[in-house]
């Protein structure tokens, strides 16, 4: 904006105006749910004093900032350790994922062997699997990177086998007229065209691991965030329960506005809801 | 299917059917969509097809492109069976739709097709080959464009410039301007009769308008639906190169009435049986 301030005054008007414009365009859309966010805790905070709500029942906001201002080494460390839960589950979810949903696309004979499995396994309630992945796995990452795996991958599969299956028939009878093999095909045709579903895919999965993690801590561990809320409500500390919940809120936004931004940059064909 | 058929000797056809015959099974009941359909098409001539929707037009064309197999009759394509034309790629086809992959930019469309079927050839010849293709239909300046930011006239010319990309000798076209509007679609209109005199191409279009079919065509097949046949092969005796003037000829207007005649004659048929 500097540059072309000394060349003329109108182009520097004229990108003035386009920053104002930017500018109220980002106001537009990260006010409404600001004022709403500060709404919620001020009326909170009002509550809590007024009718002096005891601690352990719901802390005032007020204190579970104290919170998490005292504890910042103890959460910080329990965040770090679920972070790494939900990473290497996710990634590995994505991964599967992913896969499961090529095998069924690629080997017809197979993916209809293999589809209503996978459906029917999505009918198990897998949190109550964790207890068995402790005993198997551990109290360490293990369990909890197994169980967010079973619950995160499916998403993934199902969305990227819609984007694999919604190509144009028309499409791929050109492809194929020009001697195209499936393999062809699937790479040039079928894999670009699923990246958006399987982008959406990756959101629910996200979501689904921090859950994942969390349970996963529930039912056995020795660090994490789900750890720290099971640990500290025991307690009565809840406060630091909340505070707790405060972080693991941050990080599933943080994980889901970062796939979020992934898609933003490298898939900008498709128009993007907001 | 045979392979051959003996060509007819006075009129060198460029596409030849005869009698074909498509069946359609949807749950088990078995639908007649062309009866004992025969047409000829000679070298760079330029056909339409035109009826009412079911009429099975766009099965006949899918026919000559070697997309679908007919359930009987012969059918050639430069002298083969339309799927060896495909495999020598002597056919290119135009959708309604563009199918334009949506992230690819208007360049490597064109080139996609040949990509694949000239595998063999340098990425740089392919995007030479793709660049004089956009010139030809006037997208030279829209190369780095996604269809996205294309409109649909835009679009569909890109899609045809993938078509002529492999230097096809027939080119089939399905709607390929239905989903444009009026104005759009003349300018399509006369584009396509540009590019058609410019590449000597033997074309084939299915259409439902009157105008489009009378403006562009040598020869237009009424077809007429349950089942779906051709009612009548109607020269139409309008001379080229065509352009504004010709829609107020009187061998346009003499065309377009019997043309509407002709699909009124067939709808009725359709409503009696």
């Amino acid at each position: 904006m500097t540059a072309t301030d000394n060349v003329t005054r109108v182009p520097a008007n004229v990108d003035r105006a386009a920053a104002n414009a930017r500018m109220r365009e980002v106001l537009a859309r990260f006010m409404p749910p600001f004022v709403l966010l500060v709404g919620v805790i001020v009326v909170w905070e009002a509550v809590s004093r007024i009718f002096k709500v005891p601690e352990f029942v719901l802390p005032a906001p007020s204190t579970i900032v104290a919170v998490l201002i005292a504890h910042q080494r103890d959460l910080g460390y329990a965040a770090f350790v679920t972070a790494r839960e939900v990473l290497w589950g996710f990634v590995l979810s994505g991964i599967i994922g992913a896969a499961v949903a090529l095998v069924i696309a690629r080997f017809a004979t197979f993916g209809r062997a293999l589809y209503p499995l996978v459906v029917l396994f999505q009918n198990v309630p897998k949190v109550a699997l964790a207890p068995l992945f402790i005993l198997w796995f551990g109290f360490d990452l293990a369990p909890k990177v197994v169980l967010i795996v079973v619950i995160a991958f499916f998403p993934v599969a199902i969305n990227m086998l819609v984007g694999l299956q919604t190509v144009d028939s028309n499409l791929v009878a050109l492809m194929r007229s020009v001697g195209a093999s499936r393999n062809v095909i699937l790479w040039r045709i079928q894999i670009p065209n699923s990246l958006p579903y399987l982008m959406a895919g990756l959101k629910v999965a996200v979501t689904l691991a921090v859950i994942g993690a969390i349970v996963g801590e529930f039912a056995g561990a020795q660090a994490g965030l789900g750890y720290m809320i099971q640990f500290a409500s025991t307690q009565m500390q809840t406060a630091l329960v909340f505070a707790a919940l405060v972080e693991v809120s941050v990080l599933g936004m943080l994980f889901y506005y970062a796939i979020e931004w992934i898609e933003r940059r490298y898939i900008d064909w498709m128009p993007h809801t907001a | 299917m045979t392979s051959t058929i003996a060509p007819v000797p006075h009129a060198p056809a460029h596409i030849l059917a005869r009698n074909v015959c498509v069946d359609f099974t949807v749950a088990g009941r078995v639908t007649r969509v062309l009866n004992d359909v025969s047409l000829s098409v000679p070298k760079g001539g330029f056909v339409s097809l035109i009826g009412p929707s079911g009429c099975g037009k766009s099965t006949l064309l899918k026919v000559l492109a070697g997309l679908l197999a007919p359930t009987s009759g012969d059918v050639s394509v430069a002298g083969v069976t339309p799927v060896e034309a495909v495999r020598q790629r002597r056919i290119g086809i135009v959708f309604q739709e563009a199918t334009l992959l949506p992230w690819k930019n208007a360049l490597d469309n064109v080139a996609m097709l040949m990509q694949v079927a000239h595998a063999s050839r340098s990425g740089d010849e392919i995007r030479q080959r793709a660049a004089d293709m956009l010139r030809l239909v006037g997208l030279e300046r829209a190369a780095q464009k996604r269809p996205a930011q294309l409109s649909g006239g835009m679009r569909q010319r890109v899609s045809m410039a993938r078509a002529l990309a492999l230097d096809p000798e027939v080119l089939m076209m399905d709607e390929p301007f239905g989903a444009l509007d009026a104005i759009t679609r003349e300018e399509m209109s006369d584009f396509l009769l540009e590019i058609w005199e410019r590449t000597k191409k033997t074309i084939v279009l299915v259409t439902h308008s009157i105008d489009e079919a009378a403006f562009l065509s040598g020869e237009v097949h009424v077809m007429a639906a349950n089942p779906g046949r051709i009612l009548e092969a109607m020269p139409i005796g309008l001379p080229y190169p065509r352009n504004e003037e010709s829609y107020a000829a009187p061998e346009f207007a003499r065309a377009t009435s019997r043309l509407r005649r002709l699909l009124k004659e067939g709808h009725r048929q359709v409503r009696a049986a």
